[in-house]
């Protein structure tokens, strides 16, 4: 009888704890997500800094979706084709070429520049 | 003979890298937010509690978001009550209001709405509702045309 109880002494308080570190590591999760999303009517700022009527719905659709066992990532493939790749903070990957141009145009430079200077030098 | 050859090698580079942009685009653009929210036909009417029939819309109708604490929405509604006139069929989406300031505000400038329909968020979130008043004019269940804030006479006067 003494064991039982000390047993569930011990199960009652780790349930607890367990739980309460499940449902913040979601509240932990759906923040930092809010802050990858923009705010569309408040330029730079994502919605989990700002107030507007916007952001408070998108949070609170958002958090109903993820709610009822909806991932992030199901999420944002969501908000991306209902709103378009703006909302996103994170550029999707097949954007990589787009980053890499200047790169790209800039070594074509450096090239065309080097070719030039060897091009004087025998002149 | 290579010299010769590096400005068109560049203009080719410059090329296929264009196409790519566009197609990579291309493929990004969607339709899906043109249709119209399936919640618009499966929220009942504020007033007879019944579902939208489509049937009675036809093919052009206009869907616009409002609310009782939205000033702009008050500046666009002279215009609403001028294409109810006319004969135009518009769904009126009241967007996260208050019940009693919205009936108060409908009962005190007019009712240009067919339906009205309350929303919590959610048809708003599936068609991209960015603030109100918005207004979606539809032909043949697809968006054809979208207006952020209060509209003008020169958005609707082709329609009247």
């Amino acid at each position: 009888m003494k064991i039982s109880k000390s047993i569930y002494k011990l199960i009652i308080p780790i349930l607890v704890i367990h739980i309460s570190t499940i449902s913040f590591a979601g509240v932990n999760e759906l923040n930092d997500y809010y802050k990858t999303i923009r705010c569309l009517v408040c330029e730079g700022q994502s919605i989990q800094e700002s107030d507007t009527e916007f952001a408070i719905n998108l949070k609170e659709q958002i958090q109903k979706k993820y709610s009822s066992g909806i991932s992030i990532e199901e999420i944002d493939q969501e908000l991306i084709k209902i709103y378009g790749e703006e909302i996103s903070f994170n550029p999707p990957k097949n954007h990589i070429l787009l980053w890499g141009m200047p790169l790209i145009v800039l070594i074509i430079i450096f090239i065309f520049i080097r070719n030039k200077i060897r091009f004087f030098r025998r002149v | 003979m290579k010299r010769h050859l590096l400005l068109p090698i560049v203009g080719l580079i410059v090329l296929i890298v264009s196409v790519i942009f566009y197609f990579n685009q291309s493929t990004y653009k969607n339709n899906s937010r043109d249709e119209v929210s399936s919640l618009i036909f499966e929220t009942p009417d504020f007033y007879n509690n019944k579902l939208i029939n489509e049937n009675t819309l036809g093919e052009f109708y206009i869907i616009n978001f409002f609310a009782s604490w939205c000033k702009p929405c008050l500046a666009e509604h002279p215009l609403l009550m001028e294409m109810k006139k006319k004969g135009v069929k518009i769904i009126g989406i009241n967007f996260r209001d208050d019940e009693e300031n919205f009936k108060e505000w409908i009962n005190e400038h007019g009712n240009p709405f067919e339906y009205i329909l309350r929303d919590d968020g959610s048809i708003a979130y599936e068609m991209g509702l960015i603030g109100v008043p918005e207004t979606f004019f539809i032909l043949n269940k697809m968006t054809q045309k979208k207006i952020q804030g209060p509209l003008f006479y020169e958005d609707i006067e082709k329609y009247l």
